[in-house]
């Protein structure tokens, strides 16, 4: 949760009546009538800007309820007096194709993502201009998480969240608003990916559900995983990043540690998608909330099984731990470290409650609320996206400590505050402090 | 999180935790690593995935979505695994799936935001009005709901005692991605969401008595309200657009409603 302190943002608008945001209407009640052309465009104007509206789409007149017209309702089509809101994208997950020095980033926000020249940077507050963006309705983008690719392929894979329940998949070049190669339906909450060009397939991490759900690369449509991991067992819990490792045949999974109230479902029972349950529900046994750590498990394992490494307890440091990437040379997992604004680096094959072998973290380093992680093995570098800065940053592998990173990379001005809305669903006012609650 | 409540009397923050099954209390100051102020959860508190709480502060009561299509509610001081003092859920209740969860002192009733999903683009939401001393499975004293109404995908809500309005957050939308379409859209863009406004004693299928609808209001998919009587604002939250707009509505602060003869229709 974070606290939003209420902000002007200086968004105000003329709202159809001719009445000025804040102003009330002469009898206190104003009867809504449809829409005219003057709002059309502003609902076209306010929906490109948040990337949910096709470009060369006409929408239709504003259709209302019936009995609606007849009704003295007050309110009506009125402005907004003040909007908090954050125009420029908010990085989430990153992944770098070091042979054709690209990099790509998840954007929630805005709905989009981008790629950049691998060795762009800001020489100084500036923003850098990506190479490509892709948004826009008929991406199917909502609330985006993880972003992964296949280098074979040159494919850029993306999951919705919370809103929309698909994996989307599409080729490097795509630009704009364009309708993915092919979509997955995948269960409620994905948050991770992780491709395996050596198994020649995809896992996918899902929150609510505590569960790693394995497709074929390549699946699409409603087309149901291989395997899935899921149970008590496992002890996944609230899962986030996941690496399919298939040098070592291993899957890493970092589990924030909450429980849900309902008891796993069998692994065994198909992965729930958009208009199916998995079984019958599963009986109420009652939350709680595990240590976060990062699990391994074989490759191949399904259904309820025990991972056969576990990092965890005090000496870790891990507190909401977010996306994962895995070097196999040096055998080492970078951990986005979201909730003490850390990278943390484990050997792969640490088990228990065992120390980072190195931590980037403090000052210098503008880590500040990391979502994504990601190793260039190649070029020697770990890449970083903050969630809580307009900031992706470029350190040595080996770096250490409280360093500067070796790159910035804005997406914009600095200085830009992140708002940090992430698919909002509820709202308070504290009457005491005269500010707005808003948890994510 | 999917719920908040501010407690203006004793300055706390309280949030359902989905993902945890839990409720935490927090100070009202709390930021940051911040640790809890008491934390509801166990098995026998019946919490599974709660999204939506809301406290009575003149009862002292602390209302809880079960995440088991059921109203559980608890002394506001609850903590650990305890058991509810009463449950409303069951099939003459028609509680379920709940997104929205408030209570009037005033008029001693609780207020339950019910979606009901069905096939495709068709939804049985409800407002569904309880006595505030229900417990089991008691059938609705009030219920507003039908396509007069205008609630499809309801959220959160929030009730004004002072007039005895419930705020009710719309999203009006549905899920409509069709990859075999040319150019397919996550949603309609012809059905944004919206704020509606109730009397809580209007019953059946009837029209809002306030909205805060259309173009101009930037509202796409809204799913949290809350509401400012002292400066007369209405806030909401918007899950699409990432965005809080704040309004300026004398018209819904100015004097209760009539008292309602809006029957069902």
């Amino acid at each position: 949760m974070r606290r939003v302190i209420v902000a002007t943002a200086g968004l105000l608008l003329l709202s159809i009546n001719g009445r000025h945001a804040g102003e009330p209407a002469a009898d206190g009640t104003i009867c809504p009538l449809p829409g005219s052309p003057l709002s059309e465009a502003r609902l076209l104007a306010i929906e490109r800007e948040n990337g949910c509206l096709d470009f060369e789409q006409n929408a239709e007149p504003l259709s209302w309820p019936p009995g609606w017209d007849k009704a003295t309702i007050a309110g009506g089509d009125v402005a907004p007096i003040r909007v908090v809101s954050d125009p420029y994208p908010t990085l989430h997950s990153l992944v770098v194709d070091s042979e054709r020095n690209k990099v790509f980033m998840s954007d929630p926000n805005r709905h989009a993502l981008w790629s950049y020249d691998r060795l762009a940077a800001s020489k100084g507050r500036e923003q850098v201009e990506p190479s490509t963006g892709i948004r826009g309705p008929a991406t199917g983008m909502m609330f985006i998480a993880a972003v992964t690719i296949d280098r074979e392929a040159q494919e850029i894979y993306t999951v919705d969240n919370d809103i929309g329940d698909r994996m989307m998949v599409f080729p490097y070049d795509a630009a704009g608003n364009v309708k993915p190669k092919r979509v997955l339906e995948v269960p409620h909450q994905a948050w991770g990916l992780s491709i395996s060009a050596e198994r020649n397939e995809l896992a996918i991490s899902v929150e609510s559900s505590r569960q790693i759900v394995i497709y074929r690369k390549g699946a699409e449509g409603r087309e149901q995983p291989l395997r899935t991991l899921r149970g008590p067992k496992t002890g996944l819990g609230d899962p986030h990043g996941v690496f399919l490792d298939g040098k070592n045949n291993e899957i890493i999974v970092a589990n924030h540690g909450n429980q849900g109230g309902r008891q796993p479902a069998p692994g065994d029972a198909p992965a729930r998608q958009r208009g199916t349950r998995v079984s019958e529900p599963q009986p109420v046994v009652g939350g709680h909330f595990d240590e976060p750590s990062i699990a391994a498990f074989t490759a191949d394992a399904r259904g309820d099984v025990a991972p056969i490494r576990r990092i965890q307890g005090g000496k870790t440091g891990l507190n909401w731990p977010m996306a994962i990437d895995v070097d196999r040379t040096r055998n080492e997992i970078a951990v986005a470290n979201n909730g003490d604004s850390s990278i943390r680096i484990f050997r792969r094959t640490d088990a228990g409650d065992v120390a980072p072998v190195r931590t980037i973290k403090g000052p210098r380093t503008g880590i500040v609320g990391p979502m994504g992680v990601a190793f260039d093995p190649k070029n020697d570098e770990i890449w970083v996206a903050n969630y809580g800065d307009h900031t992706a940053l470029v350190f040595s592998s080996t770096a250490s400590g409280n360093v500067a990173p070796k790159r910035i990379l804005r997406n914009a001005p600095a200085g830009s505050p992140t708002v940090g809305f992430g698919n909002p669903g509820a709202v308070a006012y504290d009457s005491k402090r005269d500010e707005i609650l808003v948890p994510n | 999180m999917h719920g908040i409540f501010y407690d203006h009397i004793h300055d706390e923050i309280v949030v359902p935790v989905a993902l945890g099954g839990a409720i935490l209390t927090l100070p009202g100051d709390a930021a940051g690593d911040a640790p809890p102020k008491r934390v509801l959860q166990g098995p026998k508190t019946g919490i599974s995935q709660p999204d939506t709480v809301f406290v009575d502060l003149e009862h002292d009561e602390l209302i809880v979505e079960s995440g088991d299509d059921a109203v559980l509610v608890f002394p506001r001081t609850a903590q650990g695994d305890v058991a509810p003092s009463r449950r409303i859920g069951g099939p003459n209740s028609g509680v379920s799936n709940i997104y929205g969860l408030a209570a009037d002192s005033k008029r001693d009733c609780i207020i339950v935001a019910n979606r009901v999903e069905g096939a495709g683009r068709q939804s049985d939401d409800t407002i569904l009005v309880f006595n505030r001393l229900d417990n089991g499975d008691p059938k609705p004293r009030t219920k507003i709901a039908g396509p007069h109404t205008g609630i499809i995908k309801i959220r959160q809500v929030f009730v004004d005692e002072e007039r005895g309005l419930i705020f009710a957050t719309i999203k009006n939308n549905f899920e409509a991605y069709n990859y075999a379409d040319p150019r397919p859209s996550p949603w309609d863009p012809n059905r944004t969401g919206f704020i509606g406004v109730w009397s809580i004693d209007d019953n059946g299928d009837v029209p809002p008595r306030g909205v805060i609808k259309g173009p101009a209001t930037g509202l796409v998919w809204p799913a949290g309200v809350a509401i400012n009587p002292k400066n007369q604002e209405i806030y909401a939250i918007d899950s699409v657009s990432n965005a809080l707009f704040m309004f300026k509505m004398p018209e819904f602060f100015l004097k209760p409603p009539a008292a309602s003869s809006r029957a069902g229709r």
